[in-house]
């Protein structure tokens, strides 16, 4: 094809976190899983992968940069992704620019695409779902595929098991699937990001010197090594699937807490059993846990569900704002910021969550009180600079498309990052 | 029964290591379990319980003294104990002495019970499996009981489960019994004697930790009732790991008695992990103990070490051999070197000889200790100075002892109090 002419198309797409687990897979190339999983859709407000996308007739290959950096295209992940994108692509026109593309042509096109986080990739919140939920989703705008959301999360799927349940908001279900191909492996919409909007969701983040395991080898060794995985798989996690689904569905955050923790541990009981044996969480995890443990027998209901995904970092659920500022104040009471820390930057996204918790700045938080279910000196011990800072956010909405230029990351003329 | 005399035994016990997990009971007045477990005896001379009991008619009431203080025998555990042991003794006659004592006096005299433990208690190092052991045997020495340590075993067994592995030297097993005999079929048997594998050698690392655990008592039966992976384990997992331990051990093969003891623990970790609440006995450093010997393992041809780990974050590690043991002390002192002016001989207890054959002398050689081989992290390698409060080497050791010296009686022979 002739002409200088590139089209571009810019999305955002949110991260995800999971409250029933997804760990290990029955098929590795096509990543199909050894069960369903259920997972909550973060605010891409406050997280969020942007990713232009940009096919020129000038470009002479698939290019890729993330946060910046050139990467690498080659691996299994992205070459299924873009094949399998590709193949649904339909006939494009513009008749603006002039530009007429037809569904053979695609196959010829090469594609420059730019991504970024708004959130560092060391901080171990899913960023290669995100990435590549975003990149399934803006190609298939801009080869203007028709296939819906649940479709194209079947594709996002052969690029990392978590991105499928990164193309819808609210709460998501990656279904297993019974077909050898994988077909009828993707995922639905439970209910949107308005069905349950009074959750507050806090992040801590967790400070890590260790490398961890990575999942794709950790859930391989475990589906390999651990007997209590298949267990989980065949006798636990389809009762939890259901429950989870009905607790959603009614609003009932005592179910939904109860099952995510119990969800959240026995992931971690599985990494245990696996040989070696892989510790995600660390001592700080576990003091969190504990927090929230104490503090949940100590109330009529339970306020908090936490999970932890491949890493140290808390995900912490509140059944509402009122728990949210509760919890912060005893989050904060337990992990300090070190000296000369500003509040700023020691909670972030929805900083609001502050004012409602009574803390304005530093001093505010060396005089907060130990919380009242606690009644022995070790366990109210503090220990600054364990967490390395807090995200406020809260379930958010599916990937969209944004028509500002001025958030595209590959400048329109050059086709290469801004 | 009148008279002034009194009449005492003098008793040590060890402690014992499970390498095939007790965790949850199907019984729990019975202490009955949900699987069997297998243990392995450690040597006397470097953790003991020693008791002495003292019978007399003019004692009032049983009463027992643990490591000086006087505690109360209200419990069921002890209870039951006491009135089993009791309902064993036999007829006594010391002609010197003038003492005789019928079968049916012992329900009427009381006992007096000092117990010691030559190992600080809250390090997590087993104390009441080996507590009452102690008491049961010293219990049964002075009342002339006529049962084999097998059937005193299910005496022991009703004040603490562990326990009932105490009563062995060597390896040992913990028979599941049904639930048709009242619990006389649940006891433990010897599978081979602390001679049977003269090489492997124990080292025990002390994780300092200012955590208060739940004890296994509260904590076992929190798993039992909440967690789906339990009932899989005892009925699935268990009794193939169990005929497999046995034939490793009988065999002395070290490679496959190492892989199924750091499953097994691993796996009862991941149990309590599955609990609600979660029950987290290892921290950061226990991790760090497991990440050096599975490195170690994947480093060499055949693994070296094996570990374990009860509730509580204390590290019980086996070497395959003495080579073995020196190298693996090599490696927990490069990474859990001691504090500054520490003594070296103060932070290696038991078989301090252990150094001489890792070419250790003093804190400046453990100091000096090259980054082992096997880290390839680009991160540089880290040493957790402190983590550690000491480490024990010791080895498998024989069952309980009776002590016929005097000098180490716990009560004084006039008095019938702790001396």
């Amino acid at each position: 094809m002739a002409g200088e002419w590139i089209l571009t198309v810019t999305a955002q797409t949110p991260t995800n976190i999971a409250v029933i687990k997804y760990w290990g897979k029955r098929d590795e190339s096509l990543i199909l899983p050894v069960n369903d999983s259920i997972s909550v859709t973060l605010d891409p407000e406050h997280l969020c992968t942007t990713t232009t996308v940009a096919v020129s007739p000038s470009f002479e290959q698939d290019r890729m940069w993330l946060n910046g950096e050139e990467i690498s295209l080659s691996g299994g992940r992205f070459q299924s992704c873009l094949r399998e994108i590709r193949a649904r692509a339909t006939d494009v026109e513009n008749k603006e620019k002039g530009i007429k593309i037809s569904k053979k042509d695609w196959e010829k096109l090469h594609l420059h695409i730019a991504s970024f986080n708004n959130f560092p990739t060391a901080a171990g919140l899913a960023s290669s779902a995100a990435g590549l939920a975003c990149l399934v989703f803006a190609l298939g705008k801009l080869m203007n595929v028709k296939e819906d959301h649940s479709q194209l999360s079947a594709i996002a799927r052969q690029g990392s098991g978590s991105a499928c349940r990164s193309l819808y908001g609210g709460f998501v279900k990656w279904i297993m699937g019974k077909e050898e191909n994988g077909s009828d492996s993707l995922a639905v919409q439970l209910a949107d990001e308005k069905h349950w909007d009074e959750l507050v969701i806090i992040i801590a983040v967790v400070s890590s010197r260790q490398k961890e395991t990575s999942s794709t080898s950790g859930m391989r060794e475990s589906v390999e090594t651990s007997l209590l995985l298949q267990h989980r798989a065949k006798e636990v996690v389809p009762k939890r699937i259901l429950k989870m689904e009905e607790a959603i569905q009614n609003r009932d955050f005592a179910s939904f807490a109860g099952l995510t923790c119990a969800d959240s541990n026995q992931f971690h009981a599985v990494c245990l059993d696996t040989c070696p044996p892989i510790f995600y969480m660390n001592d700080t995890s576990h003091r969190i846990i504990s927090c929230v443990e104490k503090w949940n027998r100590s109330e009529e209901a339970p306020q908090i569900a936490y999970t932890f995904d491949a890493g140290p970092n808390a995900v912490l659920i509140a059944r509402n704002r009122k728990a949210a500022s509760l919890l912060l104040q005893r989050l904060l009471y337990y992990f300090p910021p070190s000296a000369d820390t500003n509040m700023n930057s020691y909670v972030l996204g929805d900083k609001s969550i502050l004012k409602d918790a009574g803390i304005q700045g530093i001093d505010d938080v060396e005089a907060l009180p130990p919380p009242p279910e606690i009644k022995d000196k070790i366990a109210a011990q503090k220990n600054r600079g364990e967490v390395s800072y807090f995200i406020c956010t809260r379930p958010g909405r599916g990937p969209v498309v944004l028509s500002d230029e001025s958030q595209a990351l590959i400048d329109p003329k050059t086709g290469l990052p801004k | 029964m009148e008279g002034e005399w009194i009449l005492m035994v003098t008793a040590k016990a060890p402690s014992n290591i499970s390498v095939i997990k007790y965790w949850g009971k199907r019984n729990e007045a019975l202490i009955l379990a949900v699987n069997e477990s297998i243990s392995i005896t450690l040597d006397l001379n470097h953790l003991c319980t020693t008791t002495t009991v003292a019978v007399s008619p003019k004692f009032k009431k049983d009463r027992l003294w643990l490591n000086g203080k006087e505690m109360s025998l209200s419990s069921d555990r002890y209870q039951n104990c006491l009135r089993e042991i009791r309902s064993r003794g036999d007829d006594f006659e010391d002609d010197e002495k003038g003492i005789k004592i019928m079968k049916v006096d012992w329900m009427r005299l009381h006992f007096h019970m000092a117990s010691h433990n030559n190992f600080p208690t809250g390090t997590g190092l087993a104390s009441s499996a080996a507590g009452f052991a102690c008491l049961v045997f010293a219990l049964a020495k002075l009342m002339n009981v006529k049962d084999d340590m097998s059937q005193l075993s299910t005496i022991a067994r009703l004040g603490s489960g562990s326990a009932c592995r105490g009563l062995h030297g060597g390896f040992v097993k913990w028979v599941l019994g049904t639930d048709k005999k009242n619990g006389k079929d649940s006891f433990s048997i010897q599978l081979e004697d602390e001679k049977h594998w003269e090489d492997l050698v124990v080292l025990i690392a002390v994780v300092s930790s200012q955590q208060k655990e739940i004890s296994s008592a509260e904590g076992a039966p929190l798993t039992v009732a909440t967690s789906p992976f339990l009932h899989y384990r005892a009925k699935e997992v268990v009794p193939k790991r169990i005929v497999e331990m046995e034939r490793a051990i009988r065999s002395r093969d070290f490679t496959t008695f190492a892989k199924l003891t750091c499953a097994d623990s691993n796996q009862f970790h991941a149990t309590c992990l599955d609990t609600s609440p979660p029950l987290f006995y290892m921290n950061d450093t226990s991790h760090r103990i497991i990440n050096c010997v599975e490195k170690l393992n994947r480093h060499e041809e055949v693994p070296q070490g094996a570990y374990t780990f009860d509730a509580g974050c204390n590290g019980f590690l086996f070497a395959r051999d003495r080579k073995a043991a020196a190298l693996l002390l090599r490696r927990l002192l490069y990474y859990f070197p001691p504090n500054p002016d520490t003594d070296l001989s103060s932070y290696i207890l038991g078989d301090k000889s252990i150094l001489k054959d890792a070419g250790l002398e003093n804190i400046d050689d453990v100091e000096k200790l090259p980054v082992p081989p096997e880290i390839r992290d680009k991160v540089p390698a880290q040493r957790f100075r402190g983590n550690i409060n000491y480490f024990i080497c010791t080895r498998p050791g024989p069952g309980p002892v009776l002590l016929s010296d005097q000098g180490q009686a716990l009560l004084d022979p006039v008095t019938g109090f702790p001396k």
